[in-house]
């Protein structure tokens, strides 16, 4: 419980596997990549700690495994989401047609209160690949599914070469911040010893 | 002294003429429940083997801190299965001294060789340069004087901010505490930053989940030297993992009073703010609360309430108590639910409104919460706070006022805008206990301290007289300076004695003897503590309890516990002491408690139902 406050976004990372979503990761919060794939097993969790506009907080990533049998884990995993990130494969058609599958799937098992505004980033990967030659997925089809499910913010990135990373976090934590601002009082009851000890059935106003 | 002389010693006493060996109470009902060791035979008695609790001695443990000597943590590292990149158990490099001296010190041929104490306090974990400087060693020059507590020696809040589950010392803790939401995010950590921790806390809460996820609750995981407990309530998540081989059920016991501590802040209201938003950040409600869970996890290792749920009372003579009782009886009739009268831990009086009764978890954590918040000490208070086991959902307002150093008042109320009025009971609570003397005789019980095993009386005698001269209104005020002046060089009470805690099932109080050498450092005591929890936890193991008497050699002690209707006795011995004498001793001090009981113990003067 430090004495300044500071905010902890839980950022989640979805797609289909090898889209490269621990690269992803690695890159922003370690600067690191590796050619090498290793499959993600359950969830792999990395912290970051961001300054935006004075404010500083903490980014706690839930890099998910992309395979199939992982998903029995929705629940437990997407509970209290703060941004939720969807990756696609910019050279795999069937990574970006599953998209609407990652979200629809969060949506149901993570329910937030405002399914609509819930803040979701789209992150089309390995730009890099081939010098972009064999890349099936155009950017406009990208922003246009983007623009039909809310507007959803996206970046084109390759996390190989360490493009557009930064930036693409940088909003993620944004939108994420945006919509935990409310502030919330927190007013539990008080006991009333008058009516055998019950509490009143104010509710608590948070 | 050396053994020899000293088995010699016990050996004299055996041999003392003892007109009347083991006392007969005044009640029969005392009387049928003397322990007597054919009866402990009957009872079946536990022998522990020399040997059996050696680990203890590997713990390299400062007053506070508990750091693994082990120079690998393998639990941690494999708790974090999913991490990548992390120093998994290669802590090559620093090296963790352990002190073996301590088994000899410890051991059975030298236990009360001279600087027995002295020898245990320098046998100091060397930190081999790590920078962990905190495994300093126990103070003894702070127990010389027989009424220091481990509070003394601790500094309160949180240390080793800038620590998180990469950093060695870290690893090396023995001890944490964990608390965080279902969603994963940190609430609090005992060690560490709980933002650096961020994906630790997720990990846990994906193992918590993992096994949820199947229809199942994960309760204990046990890798190698650690356990890993896990308490889920509701959207929160407590975890405790420990390398310091409490046993499960103690641990499990202070993760739900780390929880009925975060109740009686914020009420068990924060599960409404978790349904209605998962994303829900508790940290900010329990800003700047960090000391209180700090000093409740600190008083896991010297407070015994918090394994006996039970409290204690400052001794006091008996007319002297029933004045501050009186008054706070006073008071109570004006609306007030619960008047408290504490000095530190202890309690010196308290009265409930009809019907309302206080369990002693809830006096712990409130005391805790009093005391460990510095705020309090300085200005009269009032502060919404819960007490979890009276009513877990809702508020109550504490008036809170410090008398003195040590002593305080709480006024507990169900009205938000009572503070004057409580403010005007202070007021006249304060000058009676001036006029009536009583806030001096707190202050002389303090110094004087309670029950000392030295003092354990030979012989029963009638009522009437006072056993321990400092006790009450016997005392002689020329006696106590005397007495702290002398050094300590003896080895407790008769039939070697060590010490005794004495549990009243019916007050729901306990009395524990002062600590007196050979049990002079803060670790020692804590060790016997920790003892006590065993013994605690293995006669309340419902698998194989309940039993009745339990006679426990090592080469620490001779522990002995011994459990009726009424009371729970727990004493600690030489561990040379003789069986049958042991036996008999228990038996004087159960009968020394019931003669001073009108002092140690607050007795159901106010209408209070227990």
């Amino acid at each position: 419980m430090p004495s300044r406050r500071r905010t902890l976004l839980k950022v989640i990372i979805l797609g289909d596997s090898g889209v490269g979503k621990t690269s992803l990761m690695n890159q922003y919060v370690n600067k690191k990549f590796s050619n090498q794939y290793k499959a993600t097993i359950g969830a792999d969790f990395l912290t970051k700690e961001v300054q935006f506009e004075d404010r500083l907080f903490t980014l706690q990533i839930w890099d998910t495994a992309g395979q199939e049998r992982f998903q029995s884990l929705g629940v437990a995993f997407y509970r209290g989401a703060d941004c939720c990130v969807l990756v696609y494969d910019v050279n795999s058609m069937k990574s970006f047609d599953n998209l609407n599958n990652w979200r629809e799937e969060f949506l149901i098992q993570a329910s937030p209160s405002d399914p609509e505004n819930f803040p979701f980033v789209v992150i089309g990967n390995k730009v890099d690949v081939d010098g972009g030659n064999s890349r099936v997925v155009s950017e406009k089809k990208a922003r246009a599914w983007c623009a039909s499910k809310g507007n959803i913010p996206y970046y084109e990135t390759s996390a190989k070469e360490g493009i557009n990373v930064e930036e693409a976090f940088q909003c993620i934590a944004k939108d994420a911040l945006k919509s935990g601002e409310e502030e919330e009082i927190y007013l539990p009851d008080t006991i009333d010893v008058g009516s055998s000890n019950q509490p009143r059935s104010t509710g608590c106003e948070c | 002294m050396s053994s020899e002389s000293r088995a010699s010693s016990s050996g004299d006493e055996a041999s003392e003429p003892n007109p009347n060996p083991i006392p007969k109470p005044p009640e029969d009902q005392l009387a049928a429940l003397a322990l007597s060791e054919t009866d402990s035979h009957a009872n079946g008695v536990v022998h522990g083997s020399a040997g059996e609790n050696n680990h203890n001695h590997q713990e390299i443990e400062s007053d506070e801190e508990e750091v693994e000597a082990n120079s690998a943590a393998p639990g941690l590292a494999e708790v974090e299965e999913s991490r990548e990149g992390l120093p998994r158990g290669s802590v090559g490099g620093v090296v963790w001294a352990r002190t073996n001296s301590e088994l000899e010190v410890d051991g059975p041929s030298s236990p009360s060789s001279s600087g027995y104490a002295g020898e245990r306090g320098s046998s100091s974990a060397s930190s081999g340069g790590s920078g962990i400087d905190e495994i300093s060693e126990v103070r003894n020059e702070e127990v010389v004087d027989g009424f220091s507590d481990l509070q003394a020696s601790w500094v309160p809040g949180k240390r080793h901010v800038d620590e998180d589950d990469a950093s060695l010392s870290w690893r090396k803790r023995k001890k944490h505490f964990f608390i965080l939401s279902n969603s994963g995010k940190p609430i609090y950590s005992r060690h560490g930053d709980e933002h650096k921790l961020a994906g630790f806390s997720a990990t846990l809460q994906a193992i918590i989940s993992f096994v949820e996820n199947g229809g199942d609750h994960v309760k204990l995981v046990r890798a190698g030297k650690h356990q890993v407990v896990f308490l889920v309530k509701g959207p929160i998540y407590l975890v405790c993992i420990s390398c310091t081989e409490e046993p499960y059920e103690s641990l499990r016991m202070q993760l739900e009073l780390i929880y009925g501590q975060m109740l009686l802040i914020l009420t068990k209201s924060v599960n409404r703010c978790f349904e209605k938003n998962p994303k829900f950040d508790m940290t900010p409600l329990l800003g700047g609360t960090d000391i209180v869970f700090s000093s409740l996890i600190h008083s896991f290792s010297w407070n015994p309430a918090t394994f006996l749920h039970a409290y204690t009372c400052l001794p006091l003579a008996y007319a002297t108590r029933q004045a501050a009782g009186a008054i706070l009886q006073d008071v109570a009739d004006s609306g007030v639910l619960f008047a408290i009268l504490m000095c530190k831990h202890k309690v010196i009086s308290l009265v409930g409104a009809q019907k309302a009764s206080l369990h002693p978890d809830d006096m712990l954590l409130l005391s805790n919460f009093v005391m460990a918040s510095e705020s309090f000490r300085t200005s009269e208070s009032f502060s919404p706070i819960c007490l979890p086991r009276y009513n877990p959902m809702a508020f109550l307002y504490a008036y809170v006022h410090y008398l003195d150093a040590d002593t305080y008042l709480m006024l507990l109320t169900t009205s938000s805008d009572a503070f004057y009025h409580l403010k005007d009971c202070r007021i006249r609570i304060e000058m009676v206990l001036l006029k009536s003397s009583v806030l001096s005789e707190i202050q002389r019980s303090m110094i004087d301290g309670g029950m000392r095993v030295e003092e354990l009386p030979l012989d029963p005698l009638p009522r009437s007289a006072s056993f321990s001269p400092h006790l009450g209104q016997h005392t002689l005020s020329t006696d106590s300076p005397d007495r702290f002046r002398e050094p300590y060089i003896g080895v407790g009470g008769p039939a070697g004695l060590w010490h005794f805690i004495y549990r009243s099932i019916f007050l729901d109080q306990y009395v524990s003897s002062e600590f007196s050498p050979p049990i002079s450092s803060p670790r020692q005591q804590k060790r016997l503590y920790r003892a006590y929890q065993k013994l605690y936890a293995s006669m309340h193991d419902r698998g194989i309890g309940p039993h009745k008497t339990q006679f426990r050699r090592d080469e620490n002690y001779v522990l002995l516990c011994w459990v009726t209707q009424d009371f729970e006795l727990y004493a600690a011995f030489d561990p040379l002491a003789d069986k049958a004498l042991a036996i008999k001793t228990c038996n004087r001090v159960c009968q020394w408690v019931k003669d001073v009981e009108n002092e140690i113990f607050l007795l159901g003067a106010s209408p209070f139902s227990w």
